[in-house]
């Protein structure tokens, strides 16, 4: 039990170091909602090395902890909205996938997470024109959910599956 | 599924979400009159084919966040902002895109609609 | 081994086939997606029924607003009261005539709203309106020993109209050119339906028909022009309605000694309406009847016409009194925007 929690905490606290590490990257694009989710990484992985309930309160903390280090209750709203419809996506894949495919859950998971983002965006602007964005973070989705989900199989491939696997 | 399926499935959905893009990018806008929407709600509207001397105003939000934003004639844009990303400032003029400007912190959105005048006039 | 390799290749070749054939449908999804936001704006703006029209619709039929303006044509040549070859022209000289369905339907429409209104509106009033020189542009007062005879053959009631055959006593005359705008309208506006067009605005010389909203969802603004000057009355938003307007200030000329006389006719006394009103606009479903009532209702004055939208209520109205003062019944109240320029009070009527 433990040794649950103190990995869930260490992996919570890399989530959230690449985030702040993240935000310190100025805009790529100017579009609202791209940036690259580096710490979808950590979900990722957990996703698939740990478990899903771990993923699930991983997930849950980093966008709460994280927001609360932003400050911006807005980007909460949106980031929760997107979280949870990025979840429920993985946790679908993660039973049709192999392990050597998690870039793949990555890619779609991104795309989900920006989906559910807009979604959430449409009642708070109480305007529809937001969804004009949907195709470019389809897009941007895709790209850095490939980008990410490259790095978590890289990670999984090269760290040893016994230093990392819940006894 | 088969790795190969699914990279036709993400390269269909790049493609089609790529053609939609461009099609937002190089598609213009009918319109000529700018709204200024703050949660929703419409502050003002300008007719950007009549302006004439150029202009900024300030949009405060409930919050207190800062919108600068600068009308020339025909065009108009954030200039600057208390957000953190700036994304709003990054996006630059708006003329004739179809795509508006959002900034996402402050629920602040700059549309451009079909002119708001008169579509026809009895008496 | 190889076996193994051919089913697998084939299985691959399968589901790349089976792919590409989604890809094909999403993408001309996609296309007819695109298709349909790109309907075309047309316009067609023409000169009939001694006004400017203008037909602005969202279709893709490029022949259509050429044929609505044809129909318009059509039937102005039939109703028209200057033309020799028309049917309301022989109606009026030799007191018979035959009528098509749509000249009918506009004459039974009239006829209506004159014993609706008490004769408030009267098509038949024409001869008294050639006399004051309003059809021909030759305006003169014509005296009252003139008048009070030409008001002698002035009745609605004495219009007979059997299957397609319209009657009239010698000396009367009909002139629907007080409903006609409204009821060239509403059949463009029919067609236009029936087209399948969702958004339209139909301008015949200021009787406006409103179908579906603008093109961006918003509903289509009809400016009231102000009874004075160039300014506005204001804006009224509208979606598939008609909006008219009538006023003296529209067509009027001075005397000699500065009166001022317009071309609304009471038809009671064969002298131009002075009943404190000055601009009237009907909004409401039919265009015809927007046209008969906004002249009918200027004709009353503000009391009445506020009586009779009372007893009605199947239109909303703008009135601007003499006195200055902008009237708005309180159907109407919440998409009228008043115009900054506009100086009147605005005041609603409440039912």
């Amino acid at each position: 039990m433990t040794k649950r929690l103190t990995k869930d905490a260490l992996l919570l606290a890399v989530a959230l170091i690449l985030y702040a590490v993240e935000a310190q990257i100025p805009p790529l694009v100017p579009v609202p909602g791209v940036k690259l989710g580096l710490a979808n990484i950590v979900t990722v992985w957990a996703m698939f090395r740990v478990g899903a309930k771990d993923t699930l309160a991983i997930l849950a903390l980093r966008v709460i902890l994280g927001s609360i280090w932003a400050g911006q209750i807005i980007s909460f709203t949106l980031s929760l909205a997107g979280a949870l419809v990025c979840y429920l996506v993985m946790l679908l894949l993660k039973r049709i996938l192999t392990m050597k495919q998690i870039w793949i859950c990555s890619a779609v998971a991104a795309v989900a997470h920006n989906i559910g983002q807009t979604a959430a965006a449409i009642p708070l602007f109480r305007t529809a024109s937001v969804a004009v964005y949907l195709p470019f973070l389809v897009l941007s989705g895709l790209l850095t959910g490939l980008f990410t989900g490259l790095c978590a199989q890289l990670l999984i491939r090269y760290l040893p599956q016994g230093k990392t696997e819940r006894e | 599924m088969k790795t190969r399926t699914w990279i036709l499935i993400l390269a269909a959905a790049a493609l089609i979400s790529g053609a939609a893009c461009l099609f937002l990018l190089f598609g213009k806008s009918s319109g000529q009159t700018a709204q200024v929407i703050r949660d929703g709600e419409i502050l003002c509207e300008i007719d950007l084919s009549a302006v004439g001397e150029p202009y900024t105003f300030t949009v405060t939000g409930k919050d207190g966040g800062v919108n600068v934003i600068e009308v020339e004639p025909g065009r108009i844009r954030v200039s600057d902002a208390d957000c953190p990303d700036r994304i709003c400032v990054h996006q630059g003029w708006l003329s004739t895109q179809s795509v508006p400007v959002v900034c996402v912190p402050h629920r602040l959105m700059i549309r451009l609609v079909s002119g708001t005048g008169p579509d026809a006039y009895t008496g | 081994m190889t076996k193994r390799e051919t089913q697998r290749d084939r299985r691959s070749r399968a589901a790349v086939r089976n792919l590409i054939c989604a890809v094909m449908l999403l993408l001309s999804f996609c296309c007819s997606f695109c298709g349909c936001t790109a309907k075309k704006e047309q316009e067609e703006t023409f000169f009939a029924m001694d006004t400017y029209m203008s037909l602005r619709a969202q279709t893709d039929d490029g022949e259509l607003l050429g044929q609505i303006r044809d129909g318009i044509v059509q039937l102005e040549h039939e109703i028209s009261v200057t033309e020799k070859t028309s049917a309301v022209w022989k109606l009026n000289h030799e007191g018979e005539a035959q009528m098509s369905p749509a000249a009918l339907e506009l004459l039974e429409t009239a006829l209506e709203t004159c014993g609706d209104t008490d004769g408030a509106l009267d098509i038949t009033v024409y001869p008294v309106l050639r006399a004051w020189g309003f059809t021909t542009d030759t305006y003169r007062v014509p005296d009252a020993e003139e008048i009070g005879a030409l008001l002698g053959s002035v009745g609605w009631n004495v219009v007979r109209i059997e299957g397609d055959k319209v009657t009239v006593p010698e000396g009367t005359m009909i002139d629907l050119g007080s409903v006609a705008k409204g009821y060239a309208a509403d059949l463009a506006a029919e067609r236009l339906k029936q087209a399948g067009v969702e958004n339209a605005i139909l301008d015949l010389g200021g009787s406006i028909v409103t179908l579906g909203s603008r093109p961006d969802g918003n509903p289509w603004r009809v400016a009231v022009r102000a009874p004075e000057g160039d300014g506005l009355l204001g804006v009224l938003s509208s979606r598939d309605e008609a909006v008219v307007t009538s006023g003296g200030y529209e067509r009027y000329f001075e005397d000699d000694e500065g009166n001022i006389w317009w071309h609304i006719l009471d038809p009671g006394t064969g002298y131009p309406a002075h009943s404190g009103l000055v601009s009237v606009t009907v909004v409401g479903p039919q265009g015809v009847r927007c046209d008969a009532l906004s002249t009918a209702l200027f004709v009353m004055g503000e009391e009445k016409a506020c009586a009779y939208w009372r007893a009605e209520r199947d239109f909303g109205m703008i009135l601007v009194t003499e006195d200055g003062r902008l009237l708005v019944t309180q159907d109407l109240e919440g998409r009228f925007e008043k115009d900054p320029s506009c100086a009147f009070e605005l005041e609603v009527i409440a039912p």
